[in-house]
């Protein structure tokens, strides 16, 4: 890897987001990193290699990194960092700045897609009707209309699926 | 009343090369300042404080027929002084020389630095302020008065004794008041020192022993400052002696109280939590003074009004259940604080579980059980089931470079850890496996290096990343931790016996309160700050109180010793001279006793 062939405007974009700025803070403790329960499932994961990985310029790399859609959202990395770095919202960067590359990824859009339409995460399937009929629950009546007014606003039904593009 | 004379005011704006003038417009601020009211002369110097500088200040002086001077450059901390005793040489009353700082709005790198239209219009306004100052001030009358021959000190620590004894052999009276029944402070709690791994009782006995029988010098233990009044080459302190309840004189520190003492409590001081005394007891061995003292927030006499079993015992009538807290008053001429330092309590770091999980201990702790005094004589074993550890893990930089705890480096933690792994290794457990999780090793000092290699010699494994959280297992209480090893490129479940928290250093507690006793400023951190971090780094704002040891910062016990012997160096500079000039004013409220106002 040639660092000439790397780019250092990627970090000061992603440090032009507030809510990044105390990336340049991080010492590589490491705690971010054995508090995660993604870490702990997929190595490839990796909140201190990400923030390194960020500052050096891998652009591409960490962008295109499917592993950065893994996370949890538990927030263990920032509860824990010494050094008040705000890994989830850093991540969280990263994430709109790979959604808008084009970098989202197919269940992710799916999954949003859904939501769009019934206002749940889930689909609501025959079985699933047939199953409180036969417990006598009332049917389940769900609209995503509400949710795909709020979604809509903050553009997520542009995102481009990166499955099919 | 005459009209007085209108004063002659001369300005000298400073460049300091480029920190200055590269930051705001001198010419303009040489304008501004020749229409301020009172101004006679201005002029600029492209260093101030260099031999040019002075001589043109100097020679304005004369020429310009100046009665007072305002200079406008750097701190006054740094400078007021050069620029008074260069007034003076030409004939100014230093009370008439006056340093404004204008660099700390243009210098690269200063807190303050903003931008030249800024930088201009604070520095005009200070050059106006200081010139009013200037205009109005009158003379203060100076007196001369004879300082005291006597100090105090406070804290019998290593940093304590060893500027107590400096000055004591050069034939001071000393006081050293230390509020634990025993001097000595944490290095006597020690057993080993690194680099040399000495042992620290032996190297530390020869100025407690010294201390204990020095002609020049009174220890009041079990002792605190209440209150101090004056100035310096003249405080006057009050102290409160605490009963000890056992005649110092009589006492002979048999022990024959102690063994017949029915009650059992906690040492938390001295045994860190890890072993018990009595409730009349004595702290440690090599306490100075080897006397007993009873605990009476613990002693069955002064709790239910039974027992006095110690009485019956004492071979010499030592015990005196009437004793009571005795209040002391005395006159020095400057006052040294080495208060020391608290390891810092880890509990609020819950994800480490010290507090509710028995195998996790901090260093200090460890310590004492490395101790062949200590509380285990010695022997390693777990505080949950008193088994030997076979895995040991350390956890560096606990409540230290923490922006949710303590930001600073305490400085001390990665030799400490090495040294408790060498001692271990080597003497104590040598089969069992030690890990240190460290983010930095920072082994800065001389054969401090040598030490780490030593210790990696011995087999210590060390792992660049920290745990994130611990897990006990309610019935063994083993501990487990995940750490990523970033050599290796995995994540390691390490199980552990016993963990022990490096934890940071923190200014003692009491130190705010003496603070305001002594007047003296705290810094960030809430240790004593000093007049000028490097320059000046033991001096205080309050002339004639001067700080040493780990109550200035965290320090090991090779930069305590410098700085007591610094402390004691300048105690000494001031107190000298037979005679010591002071506003007038202080000595009349000096001379004032207490409750007339
Ligand atoms: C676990 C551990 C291991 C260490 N190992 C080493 C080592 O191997 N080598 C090394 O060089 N350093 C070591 N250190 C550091 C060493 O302990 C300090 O450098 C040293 O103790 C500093 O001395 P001091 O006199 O400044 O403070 P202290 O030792 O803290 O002494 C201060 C004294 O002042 C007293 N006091 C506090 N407040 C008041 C008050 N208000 N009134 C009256 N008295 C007061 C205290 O009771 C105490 O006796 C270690 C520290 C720890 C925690
Ligand atoms: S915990 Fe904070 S300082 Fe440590 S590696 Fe993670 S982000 Fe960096
Ligand atoms: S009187 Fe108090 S100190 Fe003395 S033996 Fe009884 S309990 Fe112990």
């Amino acid at each position: 890897m040639k660092l000439s062939e790397l780019g250092p405007e990627f970090k000061t974009e992603v440090m032009s987001h507030k809510e990044a700025e105390g990336l340049n803070l991080c010492f590589a403790c490491g705690t971010c990193t054995a508090g995660c329960p993604i870490h702990e499932i997929f190595y490839e994961y990796d909140p201190r290699k990400l923030a390194k990985m960020v500052k050096l310029g891998m652009r591409e790399e960490v962008l295109a990194s499917p592993y950065i859609w893994y996370c949890t959202t538990c927030r263990n990395c920032e509860q824990r960092c010494p050094q008040n770095v705000k890994f989830f919202d850093i991540l969280n960067v990263l994430k709109n700045m790979a959604a808008k590359e084009g970098y989202a990824p197919h269940s992710w859009i799916e999954q949003t897609k859904q939501i769009m339409k019934n206002g749940i995460i889930f689909s609501i399937t025959e079985e699933l009707k047939e199953k409180r009929r036969a417990l006598s629950l009332p049917a389940l009546k769900y609209n995503g209309e509400r949710a795909k007014k709020i979604l809509k606003l903050t553009g997520i039904d542009k995102v481009k699926d990166q499955g099919k593009a | 009343m005459p009209a007085e004379k209108e004063k002659r005011i001369g300005v000298f704006i400073c460049h300091c090369g480029k920190n200055i003038a590269g930051g705001l417009n001198i010419r303009d601020l040489v304008e501004s300042s020749k229409q301020v009211k009172g101004v006679s002369f201005v002029a600029e110097n492209k260093f101030s404080c260099s031999e040019d500088g002075q001589q043109d200040i100097q020679k304005a002086i004369h020429e310009q027929k100046l009665d007072r001077v305002v200079v406008a450059a750097c701190s006054p901390s740094l400078h007021l002084m050069t620029f008074q005793r260069c007034g003076e040489k030409a004939g100014i009353e230093p009370q008439f020389v006056d340093l404004v700082d204008i660099r700390k709005w243009t210098m690269h790198g200063s807190p303050q630095k903003t931008n030249p239209e800024e930088a201009f219009e604070q520095s005009k306004s200070l050059i106006e302020l200081a010139v009013k100052r200037m205009r109005l001030k009158r003379l203060i009358p100076m007196a001369e008065i004879k300082a005291e021959h006597s100090i105090l000190v406070i804290g019998g620590g290593v940093a304590g004794l060893e500027a107590g004894l400096d000055l004591a052999d050069k034939g001071y009276n000393v006081y050293i008041v230390e509020r634990l029944p025993t001097i000595g402070g944490k290095m006597a709690l020690l057993y080993k020192v690194f680099p040399t791994n000495d042992c620290a009782p032996c190297i530390l006995a020869p100025k407690t022993a010294y201390a204990n029988i020095h002609p020049h010098i009174t220890l009041l233990t079990n002792s605190e400052v209440k209150s101090v009044s004056g100035h310096v080459g003249n405080f006057n302190v009050n102290i409160l002696q605490n009963p000890r309840y056992v005649d110092l004189d009589k006492c002979t520190g048999c022990g024959e109280c102690v063994e017949k003492c029915p009650i059992k409590v906690k040492d938390e001081v001295f045994s860190a939590g890890l072993g018990e005394r009595k409730a009349i007891y004595i702290p440690y061995d090599q306490s100075i003074p080897k006397k007993a003292v009873i605990d009476a927030e613990n002693c069955l006499y002064f709790q239910k009004g039974v027992c006095r079993l110690c009485e019956k015992q004492c071979p010499t009538d030592a015990i005196n259940f009437d004793q009571k807290a005795n209040s002391v008053e005395i006159k020095v001429g400057a006052i040294i604080a080495a208060t020391g330092f608290d390891e810092y309590d880890p509990s609020p770091k819950s994800e480490y579980g010290y507090g509710r999980y028995s195998n996790v201990i901090t260093q200090f702790q460890l310590a004492r059980l490395l101790d062949i005094d200590g509380p285990t004589n010695g022997q390693l074993l777990r505080p949950s089931d008193g088994k030997e550890p076979k895995r040991i893990v350390m956890i560096q930089c606990v409540g230290s470079r923490d922006e949710k705890a303590n930001p600073y480096c305490s400085n001390i933690c990665c030799m400490y850890a090495l040294k408790h792994a060498q001692i271990i290794k080597e003497m104590v457990l040598p089969k069992a496996e030690i890990f240190i999780c460290f983010i930095d090793m920072r082994t800065v000092g001389k054969g401090f290096e040598e030490y780490y290699r030593r210790t990696r010699e011995l087999g210590v494994l060390f792992i660049r990343a920290r745990p994130s959280e611990i897990v006990q297992n309610t019935e063994t209480k083993n501990l487990s931790m995940k750490v990523d090893d970033p050599e290796i490129g995995r994540l390691l479940k390490l199980d552990a016996d016993l963990v022990v928290l490096s934890c940071a250093t923190v200014p003692s507690s009491g130190t705010q309160e003496l603070s305001q006793i002594l007047g003296v400023k705290l810094d960030g951190y809430g240790f004593f700050k000093e007049m000028h971090p490097k320059l000046r780094p033991v001096e205080t704002n309050v002339r004639g109180i001067y700080i040493c040891g780990s109550a200035q910062g965290p320090k090991d016990i090779p930069d305590s010793i410098v700085q007591a012997k610094a402390a004691a160096s300048c105690a000494d500079s001031e107190l000298r001279k037979s005679k010591i000039k002071i506003p007038q004013s202080l000595v009349r409220t000096s001379q004032l006793k207490k409750g007339d106002k």
